[in-house]
């Protein structure tokens, strides 16, 4: 059974074209990857470039016939199973081959960038979710157990084996994602956007997971807009843009040469940690915001200010909140007009719910929240949101309606009045989401979903922003536009506290950045 | 407590109390049922999820129930009151106030079993008993719709008030935010859906092979006779229920039909 676990196992993929039900244009053209045994293989692009797309197509999550047109190959050669060897040809007919998605996961396994989009949905705890597709398959329970225990261990879950997956924050859940995937043993790895979101901790666990991986032999495909540790590690790299390859090969000759300044991929350095003391000199000075804080700092009110802020979930049981119950004990903030200010800090510290009470969505046991020098006690959320504006963690939590139009255009209106239409279009045409006003917002790659949220967010004006994650998802012009959105928003006296894990993003462009561990803010 | 039976066990004794319940048709009974089931829910510390959830399905029926049959019952002879086409007689009281009773001991005893039992506990016993885990999961989905939907909404307010939707404490405020909620919670859970079926297909759910469970369900022996104990006073209940409501005509009949023959 273990021993069966990682046969060597190659995937050929050649894709010559792949269309969506009711698109016009192909997604994929000319696309060929190759998988061989313990080797990592990279497929680099901007936001919209086919990624997703291509990894969802060799793990069997979009089938030619159900979901789209494929015509092309899929090739799995597995160690000790000559008779499943021959290729798999697609024509984009009616009597091309079926795929049973459950069989092929059991030698490709697939996770996708929504890591919560993984999970069953019907299992209670971590280790009965990471069991599910052994439960399925009719492993003895014996050997369940082990697997399960070892899974664990390798994805660093051992603590959380217990816990709910739906209280778990970004960066675990992405680990219990990779280990359902890992825990059939595939031969093939696929993973989308692996480190989007996690911490320093994350990052470690996820790269020690696929080094581990390639060490067992297994053949690692990692989809990704980032230029990072991970990928320049990869034997090969493919570059896509707008679906199709524009490079293929090493990643230093491709860095070297001018393929990836058009693709929209996000170049970091090639450190793995990068260390957040020695910071680079802020590329983007801010006029106006550097004036407010230091001229004016005295005069200002600050925009925000949180004063001896205490919050944990379940706290407000029987008793007094006990200390240990506490996810945050003590925060003490003051942003002035036109500040920029980062938080960091591990998953599951209490970043996300700290933005929550900025506007009232959740509300603080102990001290005050003041949103231009207003307490917001008592105060409807609704009321709150006029000044302060929340980018929510997921954009899928944040977006909700029919059409990328009329997602900006909520409640515009109360504000802008019949200027709101012009407002809307405005704010679109500013994150580049111009031309897809008709589109649904789910339909937007994730990149596109996150700069509308942004635009819903911007497109008030508030005199607060409270971005949570930012960067996650964006891609080289992504970042440009959320560059410019942010600064336009400083530069007009507007308050940013933006929670992140990207510390390069932070130290570039915050004017102060601050950690959030234990329940407490400090200085960094 | 409820952790340690196995969920088959409360789920055959919340049935067997419910077809009794039904079989008796006192409201004696449907009382000492509802109070039952508060008094259980109680010692298993979930009583005010318990009868909030109840108090939401059970006080807009009762509402109904009053006007339809303490207002207009044809039966009723006793007539305390009477406006017009309405009277209020003492036998449509007595309905009411029954029918009402035993909606509300049903719904307590439902409401005590999907509170307190383990679905992946309920799926893993059920598959044990080779029901195919499709009903397996539909069943379970279904018991887990009711949060899975509440978290849903939830999110939709909490994006809406975030871009400065004031809900009111007025009932027009509130139907006008219900009104704004509904179309963003039903497109988010049938998009959820369609994702989640993918990726169920990637783990071998539709598989045909025989399947195994990873939770351990506790059963024993004392269990297992309760079960049948459980089943076989239900199926009682019913047989005397049938032979009660026979004699007034037909058994009494029955000797002359004999005899005239």
């Amino acid at each position: 059974m273990i021993a069966d676990r990682t046969a060597a196992t190659t995937l050929l993929a050649s894709v010559a074209s792949f269309s969506y039900h009711g698109d016009p244009g192909p997604a994929l053209r000319g696309v060929e990857v190759a998988a061989s045994p313990g080797t990592l293989t990279a497929v680099v692009g901007g936001s919209g470039s086919g990624k997703s797309t291509l990894g969802r197509i060799l793990g069997a999550w979009l089938l030619g016939g159900r979901d789209g047109t494929l015509a092309g190959s899929l090739q799995l050669e597995v160690a000790g199973h000559p008779e499943g060897s021959s290729p798999l040809r697609f024509a984009g007919a009616p009597d091309d081959p079926r795929i049973d998605p459950g069989a092929w996961a059991r030698h490709v396994g697939y996770v996708p960038q929504d890591a919560a989009s993984m999970l069953s949905a019907v299992r209670g705890t971590v280790e009965e979710e990471l069991a599910f597709s052994l439960e399925n398959r009719g492993v003895l329970r014996a050997d369940m157990m082990l697997t399960v225990a070892d899974i664990a261990r390798r994805t660093g879950l051992d603590g959380l084996l217990r816990r709910d997956p739906a209280t778990l924050s970004g960066g675990e859940l992405r680990r219990l994602a990779v280990g359902c995937a890992v825990v059939d043993g595939p031969g093939v790895l696929i993973l989308d956007e692996p480190l989007e979101s996690l911490d320093q901790a994350g990052i470690r666990t996820v790269v020690e997971l696929v080094h581990a991986e390639l060490a067992r032999g297994t053949a690692i495909v990692v989809l990704s807009q980032h230029a990072d540790a991970l990928t320049r590690a990869a034997e090969r790299w493919l570059v896509l843009k707008d679906g199709q390859e524009t490079a293929a090969g090493q990643p230093v000759r491709i860095l070297e040469g001018g393929a990836l300044a058009e693709s929209g991929v996000v170049i970091t350095s090639p450190e793995q940690h990068p260390d957040p003391t020695p910071a680079p000199p802020p590329v983007l000075t801010l006029p106006v915001a550097g004036a407010a804080v230091g001229a004016t700092a005295a005069r200002t009110q600050a925009a925000l200010e949180l004063s001896g802020v205490a919050f944990g979930f379940g706290g407000r049981t029987r008793n007094a909140p006990t200390d240990e119950s506490l996810l945050l004990e003590d925060v003490d903030l003051q942003v002035m007009p036109g500040e920029i200010v980062a938080i960091t800090g591990p998953n599951g510290a209490g970043k996300s719910t700290l933005l929550r009470l900025l506007n009232g969505l959740h509300r603080p046991l102990r001290g005050d929240v003041r949103v231009a020098d207003e307490s917001i006690a008592g105060v409807p959320t609704g009321q709150v949101a006029r000044r302060l504006g929340l980018l929510f963690q997921h954009p899928h939590d944040q977006l909700f309606e029919r059409t990328v139009l009329r997602e900006v255009l909520f409640g515009l209106d109360r504000i802008f009045g019949t200027a709101a239409p012009e407002r809307a279009k405005a704010a679109l045409a500013a994150v580049g989401l111009g031309d897809s006003g008709n589109a649904h917002p789910h339909e937007l790659p994730a990149s596109g979903q996150r700069l509308l949220a942004l635009a819903t967010v911007l497109t008030r004006e508030p005199s607060v922003l409270a971005l949570d994650e930012p960067t996650v998802a964006l891609d080289a012009r992504g970042l440009e536009r959320l560059t410019a959105a942010v600064s336009a928003a400083a530069g007009r006296g507007a308050a940013v506290v933006m929670v992140t894990h990207d510390l390069r993003f932070a130290t570039t462009h915050a004017h102060r950045l601050l950690r959030l561990e234990g329940g407490r803010l400090r200085r960094l | 407590m409820a952790a340690r039976l196995n969920p088959l066990t409360s789920l055959t004794a919340a049935a067997a109390v419910l077809v009794i319940t039904t079989a008796a048709s006192s409201w004696a009974v449907s009382l000492t049922v509802a109070v039952g089931a508060v008094l259980l829910s109680a010692a298993a510390g979930i009583v005010r999820r318990v009868v909030l959830a109840a108090a939401a399905v059970v006080v807009p029926f009762w509402l109904s129930l009053l006007v339809i049959h303490g207002l207009f019952f044809p039966e009723g002879r006793t007539v305390l009151t009477s406006w017009g086409p309405a009277r209020v007689t003492a036998e449509g009281l007595t309905y009411a106030l029954e029918m009402g009773l035993r909606t509300a001991a049903f719904v307590l005893v439902l409401m005590v079993f999907s509170f307190s039992v383990r679905i992946p506990e309920l799926v893993a016993a059920l598959a044990a008993r080779r029901v195919p885990p499709q009903v397996g999961y539909v069943l379970a989905s279904t018991l887990l719709l009711a949060p899975l939907v509440a978290a849903r909404l939830e999110k939709v307010r909490q994006a809406q008030e975030s871009r400065g939707l004031v809900v009111g404490r007025g009932i027009g405020s509130r139907v006008a935010a219900i009104r704004l909620q509904m179309v963003p919670l039903v497109l988010g859970l049938v998009h959820d859906a369609g994702i989640r079926a993918q990726s169920l297909d990637a783990r071998g759910f539709r598989s045909t092979g025989p399947r195994t469970s990873y939770t351990e369900v506790r059963d024993s022996a004392g269990q297992a006779a309760f079960r049948v104990f459980a089943i076989l006073l239900a199926v009682a209940a019913v047989v005397w229920r049938i032979a009660e409501s026979l004699p007034a005509g037909s058994l009494s009949a029955f000797p002359q039909f004999v005899g005239g023959a």
